[in-house]
């Protein structure tokens, strides 16, 4: 019996020890210019903590006050990224990432809790066309744009070429405006990393303002250098391509998953929104919004903030080390930014003008989630200039389950905020509650 | 039949066996080999920083583990199920050690699921260093049961 008594006490301490963790801050220590980092904790047990997903059954996101939320578009298959058309259509990227592969026992656990997060629906592998021939903002009509892709995320429209950044190319289309079928065949621009390890899936996409140079997103093809430097070849980048001969280059690096993709309107500056690292604890290490700066190392995997060592990365590199530059507005941890927009439009308050929206995916790896909203990021001059604020929410519901996950965001012809919620299977406008007169006439 | 033999032993008995041969003594190596060559392959990961090896050595935690509770249970069951058993020192010091390198390993399976050097330097390192040397001192006293006591052994009359 003494043995068994010794099995059950170590088993009570082991189970004890591997709940053990510091208590999740507030996660308002870590927004902006300067976070607080705290120590850095190495779990036993990683606190999964995902929110079930419920969906919306009939309900809608939350708007801060003077903005209104409608329905832009339900059911559909797991709709991760948004851009709009010159004349006002909408694309909406419907999309999933390829299977994750099994290189230990703990990514079955990981795939399974990934598959918990999301949407039942089997994610499409195509661009949607919607357009409203009414003008109140709620489209009429329904195309199937583009079908049979490869895990696409990006979309782009320079002149009469459209480009798609699939998870393994980036792909040339030939579009017209008003065109709501293309079944030419893509020329494919650029080849980006993908398979057969495709960690970080999503390669987000945007043109220079002139047009000569495309940019995409590559995360990094492991949480912390897991499956091996080699695989992170050309990734944890963002790629500058040469939209006339399909060369490319990295633009900066160290970057671990960039989406999001936008020029500042004011100082034509890349920004884009960064996931940090996972499994240093609740609160390290905060995701951020910055400006890219090109030939600029921003640490992934070997530091955090600068000069903040990772000790999970061998052989370290204390020569990159030394180059890493902190990025500018840290947004809390794990929020897991997907999403962003700078506001251009007049249709909603003049609050929100000129300053960027982030939409934030939500947290998996923290006691208390964090993120699961869109938070408005005030700008000046080109630069953060206060708080970040939370504008839609209510996609958590009693702080353990979800209605949906926003994603992509985009500004549509009226002026309207588009959200792409992938676990919702839905697109949400927020627009004015009172229509200004420009709107309204 | 089998049951007859067993109760004329002058052998204790293993309780927990399969037409006479003893189902912990079957099970056994199977832990042994996977702990063993999980220090090894977090050896090898130290020294070259290669994942593959601390991958391997997720791997042999993970089955390890599984077939030592089936060991582990048909020890328990022997161990009360003959008094003879209980009192032989070398039987506490095998049950006891071996419980030790079961939730020592059930430690390193858990520090091995974080992600690259740390989940195996050099707290897994450590952990994988210690369950071998129990399992040395743990195979040392389990030969002593069956090799000097004759536990499990089959045996008709007298010596």
């Amino acid at each position: 019996m003494k043995s068994a008594c010794f099995a059950a006490g170590a088993i009570a301490i082991l189970l004890a020890a591997a709940g053990c963790g510091p208590a999740p801050i507030d996660p308002q220590r870590q927004i902006g210019a300067d976070p607080y980092l705290p120590p850095i904790h190495e779990y036993l047990l990683p606190p999964m903590h995902v929110a079930k997903v419920v969906g919306w059954n009939g309900a809608t996101p939350t708007a801060a006050a003077g903005l209104k939320v409608q329905a832009f578009a339900t059911g559909l298959a797991n709709p991760r990224s948004l851009y709009v058309l010159p004349n006002g259509d909408v694309l909406v990227v419907e999309t999933g990432g390829p299977p994750g592969p099994v290189s230990r026992p703990k990514e079955i656990v990981m795939n399974w809790v990934e598959k918990m997060a999301h949407s039942r629906t089997k994610p499409g592998q195509r661009i949607l066309l919607f357009r409203d021939t009414k003008g109140n903002g709620v489209p009429d009509q329904k195309f199937v744009l583009l079908d049979h892709l490869n895990s696409p995320f990006g979309v782009v429209l320079v002149g009469n070429d459209l480009y798609v950044a699939n998870t393994d190319a980036v792909i040339r289309f030939p579009y017209t405006t008003g065109q709501t079928q293309i079944t030419a065949p893509g020329v494919k621009l650029c080849d980006l990393p993908g398979g057969p390890i495709d960690h970080h899936w999503t390669k987000s996409l945007t043109a220079s303002p002139d047009g000569a140079q495309l940019y995409a997103g590559v995360g990094s093809n492991s949480n912390i250098t897991e499956n091996g430097i080699e695989a992170e070849v050309g990734r944890a980048a963002i790629w500058q391509i040469d939209r006339a001969t399909g060369a490319h280059r990295e633009y900066a690096t160290g970057l671990r998953n960039p989406n999001g993709l936008q020029f500042e309107p004011q100082t034509h500056t890349l920004w884009a929104v960064i996931n940090e690292r996972d499994e240093l604890g609740p609160d390290l290490v905060p995701d951020y919004l910055t400006s890219i700066r090109d030939g600029a190392f921003y640490g992934w995997p070997y530091s955090y903030y600068g000069q903040h060592i990772d000790p999970r990365v061998k052989p370290q590199r204390p020569d990159l080390v030394a180059k890493a530059i902190p990025p500018d507005y840290a947004l809390s941890s794990h929020v897991a930014p997907l999403g962003l927009v700078f506001y251009t439009g007049t249709n909603l308050p003049e609050h929100y003008r000129g300053g960027a929206f982030v939409g934030e995916h939500g947290s998996w790896d923290r006691s208390v989630l964090n993120g699961y909203k869109i938070v408005y990021v005030p700008f000046a001059d080109g630069r953060p200039s206060g708080p970040a604020e939370d504008v839609v929410t209510g996609f958590l519901i009693g702080g353990d389950k979800a209605r949906g996950r926003p994603v992509g965001l985009a500004v549509d012809g009226q002026g309207a905020l588009l959200i792409a919620d992938d676990t919702g299977n839905s697109v949400w406008r927020v627009s004015a509650a009172q229509p200004t007169m420009a709107a309204d006439r | 039949m089998q049951k007859g033999i067993a109760m004329q032993s002058i052998n204790p008995r293993s309780t927990a066996s399969l037409c006479g041969h003893p189902i912990h003594a079957m099970l056994v190596p199977v832990p042994v080999v996977c702990f063993t060559a999980t220090l090894v392959s977090d050896i090898v990961y130290w020294r070259t920083a290669a994942m593959l090896w601390a991958d391997i050595s997720a791997w042999l935690l993970l089955i390890g583990l599984i077939v030592s509770l089936f060991a582990a249970t048909a020890g328990v069951i022997d161990f009360f199920g003959d008094r003879r058993i209980r009192e032989l020192r070398a039987a506490w010091i095998h049950a006891l050690g071996n419980v030790a390198a079961l939730v020592l390993s059930i430690f390193n399976a858990l520090i091995h699921t974080r992600d690259a050097y740390t989940s195996v330097v050099p707290a897994g390192l450590i952990l994988s260093a210690l369950v071998v040397l129990i399992l040395v001192v743990t195979g040392w006293n389990g030969w002593t049961m069956v090799y000097r006591h004759g536990v499990g052994v089959l045996h008709k009359g007298a010596p």
